[in-house]
């Protein structure tokens, strides 16, 4: 931490820049309180009364986006869940148990953690479309178990646990399932927190996939939602419309950030530093 | 009490089979995560490999044609275009990333409640998905009522049009995507300042050094193994290039900001010409490998000198 | 309680042995202490007893039953580690209950052996704390009713007092003591520290380099070290070594300094292996005497007053180094030439392969 006082010019142009950052968002909310009407006749009645819910009636009346609130919400925790049973287990095998092939396999994973989502899309495409399993919940969260990160973040948590308390749960009786269930999975709190936001914020924000998966409407998770009903305005008419729809997609994990913001920092950066 | 020393009256005993540690049933704890690594990993990345050298359609796969797609990409002039926007694009934003993000981490790394305050700010739009960001950008640079253009009017000037400009639309995707990923850098930044001893700068500052040599001798050399990190993962994240432009310009126009990645979307799913798209892939993770390992084996040179 | 046997033991990692073929009989009720220098294979072998390490050959025996193929949690064992190793996130009562619950032990039972436990260690009021919240004293002491309530056949404990500050490691050492008084639980000690070793010992195992280099009572070991490595080891501060010759002389050996003085010892002349052998002296049997009557003479060094002794570091006339013994309140200063006097029933000769050969004892 730096002691002292700023700069003045780099406080200003830091105060400039972080002034710029929020504009394009505040920009967006003020769209979404005026009538479609207004705003096309003229952009700049923004900056005047009457301000209007209109936009959000009709977006509460529709219906279309909770679902997709719903598609995502379902998704995303079902991901999260999946991860971090899979990553925990598996953690635990590669830190503590051994078994025939554990050096090489914990390398296999490792290179897993190179392979871009671009280089296994269009075959996990193709594999689902055999068994007919797109359009389900089961489809959107799949691919994102085999995270390889996961599996990392947890091997090197499990590992960084002194081992003669799991020889203390040994002497106790503790079967090996015990020990973790009952002993070391209880330590691995902040890990599995770091983990959770993590896959929880990736799964929530997916694009790509959900795109090709999801294809019926009904399936929409929010993030393609959103996209779906952006290809469909060339015209200002729907404006304001638009933009409740992009305040009701970004204002929630906005608030969430807030009350997460540590949690969520810190998965993001432990993430990239892996 | 018999003491260490007696003559052994009868064979060694051997140990008797115990539950070995190496035991298989310890796999049963990986084999779950390991069944959908292979599953969702390992075989697609196979098939997609083999994918590549085939000629496959909607319609069902051809056949193998050996290296053909890939000769067909190093002659397609779209697929070299999008390669050289990926580049131009990667080159417009990774720099500016890292630098801009290492500027506010310098700034911001105290423990004010203002410096707490702005670095929220920063980091905020890093958690909205593509789409979402992608909607209000597109707000931003609407031709004629979007926010750029309103601000331009106001203060006197002509609005430009930068997503239907060949040549502003990528600089315009460029802005966007930093904008929304300026908290990743910040954020590895400020970790790794954290990270510098503070008796380095009660050294420095013994030895009556100025602000701007403390910076320079002291801050940037202690942070370079972050900085080469961050231009690591930064290029990785923004080689795969593909919400902005296919939300906000539809690769357009005329292909200018039509990056790798969405020329392999269209090729598979609109086209469907599922092996010559695998092909494009395959060319962009070789790339993105390259660059990986060339951005790692530069900067071990550089800590070896 | 039970008795502990180990026959012909070995253990390898990959190419290395590191116990090999060791062989240990512990009576029921003793308390052993393994005595070693880092390395020497103590921890290594009591972690085989407890079945935390594998026993690659030969036999381990906790009573009647042979247990090296059985998993630690079946063998009736309990253990107290160097870092306590308690359960982070539970509480002392959860700490001592989890043993017992995997056994299957009805609940009033555990509260009972719980609540005498706590009682008999004074921890009675930290039941329900967490134990990160405990202190590193509190923290032994519940790692110590941990073992206790499982009632085993056998306690064993690793380094328990390495982590304590020198006052609390006094404490405890007493507190283990009375412990084995009161539970007459078979032990089994493992330390580098010869002071703990000799205090607490019934027997001590003194080991080097996967092997052992002697057993018996702590005053044997003090008295009639079987080997160099084994006298050098215990006993503070550490027994000189001087390189002698030796010759016969009324049936009992005189030894030979480098500088022509002659020491008389007890030790038998038949059996001594002929050349060069190393005469060991602790200081406490090399003490101040006036010059005349003295067979040897010294410079004195460096004076140390302990309070309850004084060493002196001396030099003998040909630069040999020395440390002698004196009482509490010597005179005697830095620079002082003195006369030194050896008890020769309390000289111990070693042999070029460092094996002792014993003064014969008296009565």
């Amino acid at each position: 931490m730096r002691f002292g006082r700023t700069h003045p010019i780099a406080l200003t142009l830091i105060v400039v820049a972080a002034v710029l950052m929020m504009v394009p968002l505040v920009w967006v909310l003020a769209l979404s309180f005026k009538a479609n009407a207004a705003l096309m006749a003229d952009t700049n009645s923004v900056f005047h009364v009457p301000y209007t819910l209109a936009n959000y009636r009709t977006l509460f009346g529709d219906g279309q986006v909770f679902r997709w609130i719903m598609n995502s919400l379902i998704v995303s925790l079902g991901m999260t869940a999946g991860v971090l049973i899979l990553s925990s287990l598996a953690g635990y095998g590669f830190a503590r148990l051994d078994f025939p092939g554990r050096p090489v396999l914990f390398v296999i994973v490792l290179l897993g953690l190179a392979v871009p989502e671009q280089a296994v899309i269009i075959a996990r495409h193709q594999m689902l479309s055999l068994v007919s399993m797109h359009n389900t919940y089961a489809a959107l969260i799949l691919p994102g178990l085999s995270a390889p990160f996961g599996v990392f973040l947890m091997t090197q948590y499990f590992r960084a646990i002194p081992r003669d308390i799991d020889e203390a749960a040994l002497l106790d009786g503790a079967s090996r399932f015990k020990v973790f269930w009952k002993v070391l999975l209880p330590l691995t709190v902040p890990a599995q927190a770091t983990l959770g936001i993590f896959t929880f914020l990736s799964a929530w924000n997916d694009y790509w996939w959900p795109l090709i998966s999801a294809t019926n409407k009904q399936m929409f998770t929010l993030t393609v939602g959103i996209a779906s009903t952006q290809m469909n305005f060339a015209q200002t008419e729907g404006l304001g419309f638009l933009m409740a729809q992009a305040v009701l997609a970004g204002l929630p994990i906005l608030i969430v950030y807030l009350f997460f913001q540590k949690y969520i920092v810190q998965a993001v950066a432990g993430a990239a530093g892996r | 009490m018999a003491d260490a020393f007696s003559e052994p009256t009868a064979p060694i005993p051997v140990a008797l089979p115990r539950k070995r540690r190496g035991d298989w049933t310890n796999a049963l704890f990986v084999l779950p995560y390991l069944i959908v690594f292979v599953a969702m990993i390992a075989v697609p990345l196979g098939w997609g490999m083999w994918l590549s050298t085939t000629k496959s359609d909607l319609f069902g796969t051809e056949g193998f044609v050996g290296l053909a797609n890939f000769t067909r990409l190093l002659g397609d002039p779209i697929f070299l275009e999008t390669v050289w926007n990926t580049f131009y694009f990667v080159l417009l934003t990774v720099p500016a990333l890292a630098v801009i993000g290492l500027a506010l981490a310098l700034v911001l790394n105290r423990e004010a409640r203002w410096a707490a305050v702005l670095r929220t700010i920063f980091f905020a739009s890093t958690v909205l998905s593509v789409t979402v960001v992608t909607l209000v950008w597109r707000l931003v640079f609407l031709p004629d009522s979007g926010l750029l253009s309103v601000v331009t009017r106001a203060l006197g000037g002509t609005p430009v049009a930068f997503l239907n400009s060949e040549t502003l639309a990528m600089p315009a995707i460029a802005i966007t995507t930093i904008w929304w990923c300026i908290g990743l850098p910040m954020v590895l930044f400020l970790a790794a300042l954290q990270q510098v001893p503070r008796s380095l700068y009660e050294a420095a500052a013994l030895d009556h050094a100025s602000r701007w040599r403390t910076l320079t001798r002291i801050t940037l050399p202690a942070i370079r193994r972050t900085f080469a990190l961050v231009l690591i993962i930064e290029v990785i994240l923004q080689f795969q290039l593909f919400g902005q432009p296919q939300l906000m310009t539809l690769g357009g126009p005329n292909n200018a900001t039509r990056p790798i990645v969405l020329f392999i979307y269209e090729t598979g799913w609109r086209q469907w010409e599922l092996g010559y798209a695998s092909a494009a892939a395959q060319m962009l993770f070789a790339m993105i490998l390259i660059a990986a390992m060339a951005q790692y084996w530069l900067s071990s040179r550089k800590e070896a000198r | 309680m039970s008795s502990v046997a180990l026959d012909r033991v070995s253990k390898q990692y990959g190419a290395t042995t590191v116990i090999d073929g060791l062989s240990l009989a512990i009576d029921a009720g003793e308390f052993v202490v393994f005595l070693g220098p880092s390395g020497c294979g103590k921890s290594t072998l009591l972690r085989m007893i407890a079945g935390l390490e594998s026993v690659d050959g030969g036999e381990v025996r906790i009573g009647e039953r042979r247990v090296d193929h059985l998993p630690p949690g079946e063998r009736g064992v309990a253990m107290v580690f160097q870092n306590y190793a308690l359960y982070p996130h539970m509480s002392v009562r959860e700490n001592m209950a989890f043993g017992l619950k995997n056994a299957r032990i009805p609940a009033d039972e555990i509260d009972r052996r719980i609540a005498a436990a706590a009682e008999s260690l004074e921890i009675a009021p930290l039941l329900d704390r967490k134990s990160t919240q405990l202190s590193g004293g509190q923290q032994q002491r519940v790692a110590i009713a941990r073992a206790i309530v499982k009632e085993p056949e056998l306690f064993l404990l690793d380094e328990p007092l390495s982590n304590l500050d020198a006052a609390l490691r006094m404490r405890t050492r007493l507190e283990i003591a009375q412990l084995h008084q009161r539970l007459g639980t078979t032990m089994i000690f493992v330390t580098h520290d010869q002071v703990e070793a000799m205090t607490l010992a019934d027997r001590i195992v003194v080991l080097k380099g996967g092997q052992i280099e002697q057993v018996g009572t702590p005053m044997d070991i003090y008295l009639t070290p079987r080997t160099e490595f084994v006298a050098t080891f215990v006993g503070s501060p550490k027994i000189n070594l001087l390189p002698v010759t030796v010759s016969a002389t009324d049936g009992v050996a005189r030894a030979q300094l480098a500088n022509g003085t002659e020491i008389d010892t007890a030790v038998p002349a038949e059996g001594l292996p002929a050349g060069m052998m190393t005469l060991g002296l602790r200081p406490e049997c090399v003490r101040p005497a006036p010059l005349d009557s003295a067979a040897l003479h010294a410079k004195v060094q460096v004076v140390e007053r302990l309070g309850e002794r004084t060493l002196l570091h001396v030099a003998l006339d040909d630069g040999t180094l020395l440390v002698a013994e004196d009482a509490g309140l010597s005179s005697i200063r830095t620079g002082d030439r003195i006369g030194l006097r050896i008890a020769p029933e309390r000289a111990h000769l070693f042999d070029a392969d460092g094996i002792g050969h014993q003064p014969a004892r008296r009565g």
